[in-house]
């Protein structure tokens, strides 16, 4: 039996068949961003408008005269996708209310890769979520600016080399530790937060499908394997995803309503060499420096599991209006 | 004597900075410059009082320069067109607090994203001050190669010497383009005129301030005059521009940077079939060379401004020549980049037009 059959027979109910980024699009081999762009796409539908920062998914999708969207679709420059995205939300409310066109939810989703949500777009991401839009904003997190040629962006991993933060006799790359974005959404209150990655695809689809549900601002953190910034083979793309999550390095978790959960459980979390050890960008790091990067990924997991124990939805709170009767 | 290199010409910029005595560079990544924000992160790396940052935003990145330059450092940064769009903000403000610093606008098409390939889109934003306010600042082209070295060691020292930003004016062809250069002798940075204004804290003397918000219309109108006979100052000691095969010539091309490259081939292709043509190229875009090109008018009536967009500079030499020549323009925008071949066609069909074969 064909591949394509056996989707006929366990994933229809799972999985839209239908693509909204098609092929023929330029991405490298084995390209992790693109994957989870298609997934999140197929999580969507096709009742959205998405504003797409600068960025590889912007080049490989658009170039004129052509397009990969099968979806309305706007590019935009590389700081303001969430502010582009709160423009066409709010625009399409007011016309809404004034019965210029039909009164149905159209969701609005704001797309950037980690440095247009991280670094140059946080600014606009953060006003958008404090505002409160009805609209989602995903961020494909490849570790670096791929599309400029691999240099380092608040989401590099500690020890990484880039072509800015390069790996030599004064440096060991990247001096410093990932910004954790997810838990900044979360501390602006929005309703839905969760962190994905393609190489789960069905917990992809489900939050994304979720997130879409949420009336109100909600927001994605995709990890996307990048084998030409990693220096990686292309076929281990989906193998390094699931690493990422088994190493504890990139928990999936999602937060809803203030409440933690994680949706992969890791029983037997592996040592991060065995995800270290497959990219060319941490080659150079000496035992000390992963013993440094394991320590660090026990302590942030831990963080989470605690959050997970500890705190609870903002409706199962201690204090509420009741106490004053 | 140094010795010849051949390097990429971002490189070339940015060792040249380096060499001038720049130890603070804040860049952001975008294409077509990479490449100079590259060498930057490894060279400055490599120096022990050497600074590097890659910034969260192009905004930032200026921003950082301000500080630096505050505190006294030959600070830099680099972009290409939509980035120094950003940018604008903080080199008006470099103007206005009277600051040195040193900005590379490696130009690609435009407007908006526009694309990667080389142009001049920008040469109204650079030469007419580009941020909000009643400023300008100086403005160099250079044509690549060795010019390259030479210019960011100068652009390092009018920062100084005037105490406002400077822009290199480069393209996309020039930074990727692989040429010989004469790198210059390192400057020692401590070896550099002290600067008696810059903040470095208070102990022991009165603090001092740098500000650009002045409330008091008549303190603004006179920081405004200020400024203004400060670059009165710069326009008349710094005007450079380069004259090719003008002596005998009938028609002059004017063009500068890639555009001036691609025009000298062309003329030196009508140069063989007996055309008396010859090329302008201002070095300085602000100021502009008024003056020398004024002098080519006692000889020359006919101009072709050649710019790789759809006109600019071409406002500058009308205001130049104030009427005394006629003004033609031949213009590729948006990343296209002429052949010489394609410019000795257009040369060659105007100077016929204009009948300068029957002049004796």
């Amino acid at each position: 039996m064909s591949l394509i059959q056996n989707f006929d027979l366990y994933a229809p109910k799972l999985v839209d068949r239908k693509e909204y980024l098609c092929s023929g699009h330029r991405a490298c081999q084995g390209c992790g961003e693109v994957l989870g762009v298609r997934l999140v796409c197929k999580g969507l539908g096709d009742d959205v408008v998405i504003a797409n920062a600068t960025g590889c998914m912007e080049i490989v999708s658009s170039m004129y005269p052509f397009t990969a969207w099968e979806v309305p679709w706007i590019h935009v420059a590389f700081e303001n996708a969430a502010a582009v995205a709160s423009g066409v939300e709010a625009g399409l409310k007011a016309l809404r209310r004034k019965g210029k066109i039909a009164d149905r939810d159209v969701k609005v989703v704001g797309m950037a890769g980690d440095g247009g949500t991280m670094d140059i777009g946080l600014q606009a991401l953060s006003g958008a979520m404090e505002r409160g839009h009805d609209m989602m904003f995903v961020c494909f997190d490849n570790e670096a600016y791929m599309n400029t040629g691999i240099q380092r962006s608040s989401g590099t991993p500690m020890g990484a080399s880039t072509t800015t933060s390069p790996a030599g006799k004064v440096s060991m790359g990247q001096k410093t530790w990932k910004k954790n974005v997810a838990e900044i959404m979360v501390a602006h209150n929005v309703p839905y937060v969760a962190t994905v990655c393609p190489s789960y695809p069905l917990d992809l689809i489900r939050k994304v499908e979720k997130a879409k549900k949420v009336k109100g601002p909600s927001y994605i953190h995709c990890f996307t394997v990048c084998p030409t910034g990693w220096r990686s083979s292309s076929e281990l793309t989906i193998a390094l995803g699931r690493l990422a999550v088994e190493t504890l390095i990139f928990p999936l978790y999602e937060v809803e309503d203030g409440k933690y959960r994680i949706t992969v459980d890791v029983e037997n979390p592996r040592p991060v060499e065995d995800y270290l050890k497959h990219q060319g960008r941490f080659r150079h790091l000496t035992p000390d420096q992963t013993k440094m990067i394991q320590e660090r990924v026990y302590q942030e997991y831990n963080k989470l599991l605690d959050k997970v124990e500890n705190l609870q939805a903002w409706s199962d709170l201690k204090y509420d209006l009741g106490m004053l009767d | 004597m140094n010795e010849k290199v051949l390097m990429r010409g971002s490189h070339v910029i940015a060792e040249s900075a380096i060499r001038a005595g720049c130890r603070f560079y804040a860049g952001y990544p975008i294409t077509p410059q990479n490449e100079f924000t590259e060498y930057m992160a490894s060279a400055m790396a490599g120096l022990e009082d050497g600074t590097f940052i890659q910034a969260e935003s192009e905004i930032a990145a200026i921003n950082m320069v301000i500080g630096a330059s505050m505190a006294g450092a030959r600070a830099m940064t680099s972009s290409s067109s939509p980035g120094i769009s950003l940018k604008q903000e903080g080199i008006s403000f470099l103007a206005a607090q009277e600051l040195p610093a040193v900005i590379v606008n490696t130009m690609r098409g435009g407007p908006g994203m526009g694309n990667i390939a080389p142009s001049q889109g920008d040469y109204f934003q650079a030469t007419r001050g580009g941020g909000h306010g009643d400023y300008r600042t100086i403005v160099l082209a250079p044509g690549g190669g060795q010019e390259l070295a030479d210019l960011t060691g100068k652009a390092f020292d009018y920062a100084d010497r005037y105490r406002t930003p400077v822009v290199i004016l480069a393209d996309g062809m020039m930074g990727q383009m692989m040429e010989p250069v004469v790198l210059h002798k390192a400057v020692d940075p401590a070896e550099l005129p002290p600067k008696p204004w810059r903040l470095s804290g208070a102990a022991g003397r009165p603090s001092r301030y740098i500000r650009s918000l002045l409330l008091d219309i008549a303190q603004e109108e006179e920081r405004n005059w200020k400024l203004a006979r400060k670059y009165d100052n710069i326009t008349r000691e710094i005007p450079r521009a380069e004259s090719y095969l003008t002596e005998d010539a009938r028609l002059v091309v004017v063009a500068c940077g890639t555009a001036a490259r691609i025009a000298k081939g062309a003329i030196k292709r009508v140069r063989e079939i007996g055309l008396k043509v010859g090329l302008f190229r201002p070095i300085t875009l602000w100021p502009y060379p008024k003056r020398a090109l004024c002098e080519l008018s006692r000889s020359v009536r006919e101009y072709l401004v050649f710019e790789m967009n759809t006109g600019q500079m071409v406002e500058d030499v009308k205001l130049s020549l104030e009427g005394r020549g006629n003004v033609h323009f031949y213009g590729r925008p948006g990343g296209s980049v002429a052949t010489p071949d394609e410019i000795a066609k257009v040369v060659n069909s105007l100077y016929h037009r204009q009948r300068l074969e029957e002049e004796s």
